[in-house]
C-alpha cells in the first residue's frame, strides 16, 4: 500500500518525506486512534484529503524534513554522498616538507606568496622571536638542538627499516584475514564438489539396492525351486512306497496262491491215481522212444 | 628566568593558585593510538607489540589468581614512560619528577597490596618474611630484614623515580645554561654533542625507570598470593 501511495503522491508533486512526516505527526497527536478495516482507497482518500487540508498551513522546506523513523539501512540509503562522502582510510601518511610541516598549507600560501612564500615566513617569524627576545634562548634551547639533530638522526637512519617492518606485519594482519576469507571460500567450494559426489554415489547406491534385490529376489527364486523339487522327491518317495508295498502285497497272495493251490493238488492227488499216471507216463515214453 | 636551578622542576604555569603545569601528566594521551580501521597503522602496531610483549612480561610474574592486573600495570608503565620521556623534550613539565605524583602512586598501590595481602592471606605474608634457604640462626633477622624491606618499598619506588628524573634533568640544565655564554663555536658543538649523549642516557634511563617501577608493582602483587 506504501508503494502505491508513494507513486500517488509522486503524481501530485507531494514528496514522501513530507507525507510521511505529516503521516507520523498525526499519529503522535491521536494515539488512540481504532483502526477499522476498511478498503485502502478509502484510507487513501480520507488521508489525501486531510492532509491537502494539514499541508496548507504547515508548509516546511524539504532540506529540514527529518525523517522521524528510519532504520540504520534506510538511513545508509538516505546518505548524501555528494556532501557526506564516507570516510576513505589513507594508506600513505599526509605529505609534509620539512619532516612536519603539512603540505597543504604550503598550497594555501602559494596564490599570495609564492613557492618562498612558507620558508620566507618560518625564517622571519623565528628571527623576529629570537631577536626582539620574545623567545629567549636558554638551556631548554640547547636541549632543543640537541633533541632535534637526534630525532632527524634515528629517523633518516632507522626510519625506513622500520617503517618496512611494519609495514610488513601490518601487510601480515591483511593477508591473514583475506586468507582466511579465501580459505572459507575454498572450502565451501570443496564440500560443494563434495556434495555432487556424494549424490553421484548416493544415485549409484539406488542401483547397488536395485542389484541387491535382484539379488536376493533370485535367492527366493532358487531357494523356492529347490523345495519344490524337495516336495516332488518326498511325494514320489511315498507313491513308490505304496507302489512297492501293493506290488509286494500282489506277489505275496500270488505267491500264497500258487502254493496253496499246488499244496491242494499234491494233496488231492491219491496214490492210485499217482501209480495210474506213473504208469501211463511210462507207457507212453516206450511208444516215443522207438520214433526217438 | 632561572631563580635556582631547581626552578625547573617548579609547576609556575598558575592561574589563581591553581597549577596548570601538571596537566602534562596527560598528555601521554596524544600519544595513544586510536583504532578507527580495522587494518592498523603503523605506529598503533607498534604500541600494540610494545604493550602485548609487556603483558607477556607481566604475566609469567604473576600467580593465577591475579592475571587481570596486567591491565593495570601496563597502563602504569605507558602513564609514567610518556611521562618521564616527554618531559626530556624543551618546555614540557615532568611530572614524574615530584615525589607528590610518584608517591601518589606507590603508596596507594603499596597499601592496598599490604592490606589485601594481610587481611586475606594473613599466613602467607607471614611465611614470606623468611626468605627460602634461611638457615635457622639467621631467621629472626630475616624477618626484621623483610620487615624493614616491606616498610620502605613504597618510599623506594617513589624516590627511585624522582630520583632519576630530578638527576637526568639537572644535568641537562646545567649543561644547556652554559650555551648562552659559549664564545668558540667547537665547544659548542662539543656542548651539543655531550648533550646528544646525555639525552641519549635520559631516554634509556626514562624507559628503564617505568620499567622498573610496573615490574617491581607486578612482583610486589605476586607476592601476595
Amino acid at each position: 500500500m506504501k508503494k502505491s501511495m508513494k507513486n500517488e503522491l509522486k503524481i501530485e508533486g507531494e514528496s514522501y518525506k513530507t507525507q510521511q512526516t505529516a503521516i507520523h505527526k498525526r499519529k503522535k497527536r491521536r494515539p488512540s486512534r481504532v483502526h477499522s478495516v476498511q478498503s485502502p482507497a478509502i484510507l487513501l482518500i480520507g488521508m489525501l484529503s486531510r492532509l491537502a487540508a494539514r499541508t496548507v498551513q504547515e508548509v516546511r522546506p524539504l532540506v529540514l524534513v527529518r525523517p522521524t523513523s528510519t532504520s540504520a539501512v534506510q538511513r545508509a540509503e538516505q546518505r548524501d554522498e555528494a556532501n557526506f562522502p564516507r570516510p576513505v582510510r589513507p594508506v600513505e601518511p599526509g605529505k609534509v616538507r620539512l619532516g612536519f610541516v603539512p603540505e597543504e598549507w604550503f598550497q594555501f600560501l602559494y596564490p599570495k606568496t609564492g613557492v618562498t612564500g612558507p620558508y620566507v615566513l618560518g625564517l622571519g617569524l623565528t628571527t623576529f622571536l629570537c631577536s626582539k627576545e620574545i623567545y629567549v634562548m636558554e638551556h631548554e634551547y640547547y636541549t632543543g638542538i640537541s633533541i632535534l639533530l637526534m630525532v632527524v638522526y634515528a629517523v633518516k637512519k632507522f626510519g625506513p627499516v622500520i617503517g618496512q617492518t611494519l609495514d610488513k606485519k601490518i601487510e601480515d594482519i591483511e593477508q591473514s584475514w583475506r586468507d582466511y576469507r579465501e580459505g572459507s571460500i575454498i572450502q565451501v567450494k570443496e564440500s560443494m564438489e563434495k556434495e555432487k559426489e556424494a549424490q553421484l554415489s548416493a544415485k549409484g547406491q539406488d542401483m547397488l539396492f536395485d542389484a541387491k534385490r535382484e539379488n536376493v529376489a533370485l535367492q527366493l527364486e532358487a531357494a523356492y525351486r529347490e523345495r519344490l523339487a524337495r516336495v516332488h522327491s518326498e511325494v514320489k518317495k511315498r507313491l513308490d512306497y505304496q507302489l512297492e508295498v501293493a506290488n509286494v502285497k500282489t506277489r505275496l497272495q500270488q505267491k500264497h496262491m500258487v502254493d496253496w493251490i499246488v499244496k491242494n493238488v499234491k494233496g488231492s492227488i491219491t496214490p492210485a491215481q499217482e501209480a495210474a499216471t506213473l504208469k501211463q507216463c511210462m507207457a507212453d515214453l516206450k511208444a516215443l522212444a522207438p520214433k526217438a | 628566568m632561572m631563580a635556582n636551578l631547581f626552578s625547573i622542576f617548579e609547576p609556575s604555569s598558575s592561574i589563581f593558585n591553581f597549577s596548570l603545569n601538571w596537566i602534562s601528566t596527560l598528555l601521554g594521551l596524544m600519544f595513544i593510538p586510536y583504532l578507527y580501521w580495522a587494518s592498523p597503522s603503523r605506529w598503533s602496531l607498534c604500541w600494540s607489540e610494545i604493550i602485548f610483549t609487556l603483558h607477556k612480561e607481566f604475566k609469567a610474574l604473576l600467580t593465577p589468581y591475579s592475571l587481570g592486573s596486567t591491565l593495570f600495570f601496563v597502563g602504569l608503565f605507558s602513564m609514567i614512560l610518556y611521562n618521564n620521556f616527554l618531559g626530556l623534550l624543551p618546555y614540557v613539565f615532568t611530572s614524574s619528577s615530584h615525589m607528590a605524583m610518584t608517591l601518589a602512586l606507590s603508596l596507594p598501590l603499596w597499601v592496598t597490596l599490604m592490606l589485601s595481602g594481610w587481611i586475606n592471606h594473613t599466613q602467607h605474608m607471614f611465611a614470606h618474611l623468611v626468605p627460602q634457604g634461611t638457615p635457622s640462626i639467621l631467621m629472626p633477622f630475616m624477618v626484621l630484614i623483610e620487615t624493614i624491606s616491606n616498610i620502605i618499598r613504597p618510599g623506594t619506588l617513589a624516590v627511585r623515580l624522582a630520583a632519576n628524573m630530578i638527576a637526568g634533568h639537572l644535568l641537562l640544565t646545567l649543561l644547556g645554561n652554559t650555551g648562552p655564554s659559549m664564545s668558540s663555536s667547537i665547544i659548542l658543538s662539543m656542548l651539543i654533542f655531550s648533550q646528544i649523549l646525555l639525552l641519549t642516557l635520559e631516554s634509556a634511563v626514562a624507559i628503564i625507570q617505568s620499567y622498573v617501577f610496573a615490574v617491581l608493582s607486578t612482583l610486589y602483587t605476586g607476592e601476595i598470593n
